[in-house]
């Protein structure tokens, strides 16, 4: 039967993705639905429960300035809060919160809860409704039908999931629940390709079991930072720390005496795991020369005693398991609470993708998640933000949008997935940014605000908030600009001891600021420069954006160059064929991405400017043919 | 915290190194029938600019001045014609500046670097006929011509460019670019694992790597800049049976007797070299023992040395006698070059076949006929590689190549320098980054793209990464 009740954006999972997009697509005023097979696991942090990190902490920023929920419920659920890469430069430096599990998916329920247009249904999805290559519904487990004109699908914990431990091996997805192999077969019927991957877990242990006598303390900042622009330290729960270990020469032996058990290095495992994110005995096989690995032992959460040593994810049999963890200092009496495992799932070649998440071959269907090939909370939210926006533009027949890579994160991640595709679960790093010194954590309102307001998807009170932020940067600017210090003056005089040399000719507050060996509040411990912008937000955008300003505008100065080539879209079904002196190998890749502008095409790997120009030479005879 | 890449007076360094332009191009040109002349044209925003610079004032569009080119020292360049069209009333639709100077390749060479430190950057192949297609200068029925133009010229470019650097100065290039993936791989693994063990960015190491990538790169900017790169000539190599009169073709050429002739099939055994003159631009000719079944171990050394001289050549010249006239062995040697190398066939002996000297197009190519004995018909043949090897109208050539390679390096050197400073003296270790990939940048156009991914790839493999 069909359920009477008809909706725009129906959301099909409730994890990271389906949250924010069934959030993303009510805020923006659509008739929402959010489909999960269990409501008691919204939100849940299924593998470690940590939010941000290095290039990840980034995307937070991003999907928060476009009022999106993650950040706001780190803020509610973190446990301790950090600030990584704090000696390096602000492009790199990144939040991190370890947070309470249970705080963490109460405050994700509580604001779908709250959401106004939202709508949340229990039950597994097993089928689509397709109609002339567009969606217009689904089918869940007991045969309910709902229609929608769109239809987000977030399943991608874990699709076909086969999970291994020792050379045993059953079906199942993310830690405990079913996986949805109903319609993971239903969408291999699909004209898309499917391909593997592999990912695993570490055991886990209870805290109460180990010395922590013997382990390293790693407390968190001081003060603590606060993760979403609008967030309150006060919102913050009790802090805690975690600590750090290491393995060691007999937990290597140990680990190499079980290998002939070992799925992976008996060939029982197929699918493709991360480089960057070994098992042990990946990173005691291949870097055999290392004697020891670090091991963060973090508590997920205030009233569990249950830890997880990230550093040791294995899918050895559970008897090595048990040995190679009792081998760890602080670990020897270890009471293990759940084993370790590696799990292989389907993901869906991302190449099929437009921009938007629209998938290529069905309209109205869009993709993200793990479902795409992404590993992470943070690269599932970003990508869930962007779909439900995007399902909420389409239901109106408005133009989809999404960030470009100079833009945000987001569209880093976005471009690379549906441009390159990936080979292993992919996850953000700022290596991956081109204009890292632009996408920067402390200016994700500064780039994305403005634009989420327009879409509708951020709301009065956040707008409000940076548009005031927004002017007290210029005012102050201004300021620092138009006023001036002249040498030998009483206030030159003291600036001397500050930059170590005298004001030879006058210089403005701003020229001051510029230099490397000054900084904000030295300059307004200066008499005469104040006074000092009292939020602390401000001035730190004041002193960044003086800082990198040769490096910003370069930058900029970049992306001007890139535009023409951004504003100039390839028709999605050109036939590639009749381009002229286009190599096969090039032709080939064209016709597998076939990318949505000519910059996009640049970026494929191997296609050569000598091709690019070649493109701009058809399109433009395609272009005179048809006028 | 110190980010602002400024020097120590505070004046802010130049954002983008020369030639980053993008938007204004320059290449050497020179209109067929009109050797001797060199032409750099330039086309783009800022042609006006620098005509301004280089003649030393404002030129009056579309009349063709007689002055001197004056370098950034004020001292005279060249004595020649200066051209500028206001666009969209030029070839290209842009501003338009033409320079003909008399100069050779040398001087041709130093005009182009001084357009460059104006902030106009090589042209890639076919990208004047480009912009002039896409600004509307070309009607329709040309799109296939460009498009011929653009493919194969690049291919054949980008293979002879590289190659005929000789294997030294690609080696050194390979070992720069090495270099600097190793250092990247420090600086982004420090940056984005920072909870890894070490802390890269505080290694003394880095330093001394980050000193040696500089050295390394203002070396061979210095070998290149004593014109060593021009200097270099390309390879002309000579093939054919033995006996068909390759070892006499090379003595003409040389104008000296360097190799021995013997009326003995397999006298050269080994490689022979010599550098000749066209028009001032440096051609090397290699002589090669013949090509035939031999039993003969040096013989065999030979021909092993003669293959490998094709592996390096921009040309081939293939000899042989057109008394017995074009047979299977040389169809077989042509079978074995490397697609897209080109070749010249050379009908020798023509006082013995009665033949004529006249230039034809045959099937396998260009074809001359001469006698390398009695000298005729070199004329011809010289005329002809003057035309193939030398600075070509609208196409691009070794010349043009090689240039976008020292302005490459001149880049990364740049940007290297400005990495280094960020590191050493503000201890600035994402701008360190941005500098390294802004050199990686320019290096990959003369190697090939080496992105994000490989050097992530690199990184994962160098170090324990993850948790
Ligand atoms: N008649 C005639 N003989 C030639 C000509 N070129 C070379 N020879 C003769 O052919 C023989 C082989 O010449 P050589 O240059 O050593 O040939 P290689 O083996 O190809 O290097 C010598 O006796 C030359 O004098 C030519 O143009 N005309
Ligand atoms: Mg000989």
């Amino acid at each position: 039967m069909f359920y009477q009740q008809r909706f725009d954006v129906i959301v099909v999972g409730g994890g990271h993705a389906g949250t924010e997009a069934a959030l993303a697509a009510a805020r923006m005023g659509r008739r929402t639905l959010l489909l999960t097979h269990n409501i008691e696991t919204l939100g849940q942090m299924s593998c470690n429960p940590a939010i941000g990190g290095i290039g990840k902490g980034h995307l937070v920023k991003e999907v928060d300035a476009l009022d999106g929920i993650m950040a706001r419920a780190a803020d509610r659920a973190g446990i301790q809060f950090r600030i990584l890469n704090a000696r390096k430069g602000p492009a790199v430096r990144a939040t991190r919160a370890q947070c309470d599990r249970v705080l963490y998916k109460a405050a994700v329920r509580a604001a779908l809860e709250n959401q106004p247009n939202l709508s949340l249904f229990q039950q597994a999805v097993d089928d689509l409704l397709v109609e002339n290559g567009r969606v217009s519904g689904v089918i869940t487990q007991m045969g309910l039908k709902f229609a929608a004109p769109t239809v987000v699908l977030t399943v991608g914990t874990f699709l076909g999931g086969k999970i291994h431990i020792g050379l045993e091996n059953y079906a199942g997805g993310r830690a405990g629940d079913p996986p949805a192999n109903a319609l993971a077969r239903r969408l291999r019927e699909l004209p898309f390709t499917v391909e593997r991957l592999k990912t695993g877990t570490p055991p886990r242990i209870d805290g109460r079991s180990i010395n922590y006598s013997r382990l390293q303390v790693q407390p968190g900042d001081e003060p603590t930072p606060v993760f979403s622009y609008l967030g309150r330290r006060e919102e913050h729960p009790r802090q805690v720390n975690c600590y750090i270990t290491a393995t060691n020469a007999r937990t290597h032996d140990i680990i190499r005496e079980g290998l002939s058990r070992s799925p992976m290095y008996t060939g029982v495992i197929e699918g493709v795991g991360p480089r960057y994110c070994p098992s042990v005995e990946d990173k005691v096989m291949r870097f055999a020369d290392k004697d020891s690995h670090q091991i963060f032992v973090e508590p997920e959460g205030l009233e569990t005693h249950e830890v997880y040593p990230n550093g040791i994810s294995t899918s050895l049999p559970f008897d090595v398991q048990y040995r190679l963890v009792r081998s760890i200092a602080g670990f020897e009496q270890a009471h293990i609470i759940r084993p370790g495992y590696a799990i292989e799932y389907d993901f869906f070649d991302p190449r099929d993708l437009k921009p938007s998440l629209e998938t290529k071959h069905i309209g109205g269907l869009y993709f993200a998640g793990q479902i795409n090939g992404t590993t992470g909370y943070e690269e599932a939210a970003a990508q869930g933000l962007i779909a439900g926006l995007n399902a909420a533009l389409q239901v109106k027949d408005e133009e989809p949008w999404s960030p470009g890579r100079e833009q945000a994160y987001m569209g880093v991640l976005i471009d690379d997935l549906i441009t390159r595709g990936t080979q292993e679960p992919y996850r953000m790093f700022t290596s991956r940014a081109e204009y890292r010194l632009l996408l920067r954590e402390d200016n994700a309102d500064e780039r994305l605000t403005e634009i989420g307001y327009r879409l509708g998807l951020v709301s009065e009170s956040r707008w409000q908030a940076w548009q005031q932020k927004r002017e007290a940067i210029e005012r102050e600017e201004q300021r620092l600009r138009a006023t001036w210090l002249h040498p030998q003056t009483p206030a030159a005089q003291r600036l001397e001891t500050l930059l170590g040399q005298p004001l030879t000719r006058e210089a403005s507050l701003m020229d001051l600021l510029r230099r490397p060996e000054m900084s904000y509040s030295k300059l307004m411990a200066l008499e005469q420069a104040g006074p000092a912008v009292d939020q602390a937000q401000v001035a730190e955008q004041v002193e960044i954006r003086a800082k990198y300003a040769g490096y910003i505008e370069r930058q900029k100065n970049e992306i001007e160059r890139n535009r023409r080539q951004a504003d100039t879209p390839i028709p999605q079904h050109l036939d590639y064929d009749q381009v002229a002196g286009l190599s096969a190998e090039v032709r080939q890749k064209l016709q597998r991405v076939r990318p949505a502008t000519i910059e996009q095409a640049g970026r494929i790997p191997g296609v050569t400017p000598a091709a690019i120009s070649l493109l701009l030479v058809h399109l433009k005879r395609l272009r005179a043919a048809g006028s | 915290m110190v980010y602002h890449p400024q020097d120590r007076t505070g004046r802010p360094l130049t954002a983008a190194g020369p030639g980053d332009d993008g938007d204004t191009i320059a290449a050497q040109a020179t209109p067929p029938g009109r050797g001797g002349v060199g032409i750099i044209r330039v086309s783009g925003p800022r042609a006006g600019a620098i005509a301004r610079a280089v003649t030393g004032k404002e030129l009056s569009p579309r009349q063709a001045e007689y002055l001197p080119f004056f370098d950034s020292g004020g001292e005279v360049l060249d004595q020649g014609i200066a051209l500028f069209f206001a666009g969209p009333h030029s070839f290209t639709g842009e501003d338009v500046l033409e320079l003909q100077g008399h100069g050779g390749p040398v001087i041709m060479d130093m005009l182009l670097r001084r357009v460059q430190e104006l902030g106009a950057r090589m042209a890639r192949p076919g990208e004047f006929s480009l912009r002039a297609f896409l600004n509307d200068k070309l009607d329709l029925a040309q799109a296939e011509a460009i498009a011929d133009l653009i493919d194969s010229s690049t291919e054949a470019a980008a293979r002879s460019a590289l190659k005929s650097l000789r294997g030294e100065f690609s080696r050194r290039i390979e070992a720069l670019l090495e270099q600097l993936i190793e250092l990247r791989v420090f600086v982004e693994s420090a940056i984005d694992f920072p909870e890894e063990e070490i802390d890269f960015l505080a290694d003394p190491q880095l330093r001394q790597r980050l000193d040696r990538l500089a050295n390394s790169l203002q070396d061979v900017l210095a070998a290149a800049g004593q014109g060593c790169l021009l200097r270099e000539g390309m390879n002309l190599v000579i093939l054919g049976r033995p006996n068909a009169g390759k070892s006499s073709l090379l003595n003409r050429l040389a104008g000296r007797d360097s190799a021995i002739v013997t009326a003995v099939p397999g006298t050269t055994r080994d490689v022979l070299r010599e550098q000749i003159q066209l028009d001032g631009m440096p051609v090397n000719v290699i002589d090669t023992a013949g090509l035939r079944d031999s039993g003969d171990e040096v013989e065999r050394e030979g021909m092993r040395r003669a293959w490998e001289e094709v592996g390096r050549a921009d040309r081939v010249l293939l000899v042989f006698d057109d008394s017995t006239g074009f047979g299977t062995q040389e169809k077989a040697i042509l079978r074995r070059l490397p697609a897209g190398l080109e070749v010249t066939l050379v009908r020798n002996k023509i006082d013995l076949s009665g033949g004529d000297s006249r230039w034809r197009q045959t099937d396998h190519g260009p074809s001359i006929g001469i006698s390398a004995r009695e000298g005729l018909g070199l004329d011809v043949l010289k005329a002809h590689l003057k035309q193939v090897m030398g600075y070509q109208g609208s196409g691009d050539n070794v010349f043009m190549a090689r240039r976008r390679h020292v302005e490459a390096l001149e880049r990364a050197r740049a940007a290297v320098e400005r990495g280094r400073r960020q590191l050493v003296e503000h201890g600035a270790g994402e701008l360190l980054a941005e500098e390294l990939r802004q050199a990686q940048q320019a290096l990959n156009e003369i190697t090939g793209e080496f992105d994000n991914e490989a050097l992530l790839g690199r990184i994962f493999a160098s170090f324990c990464i993850g948790k």
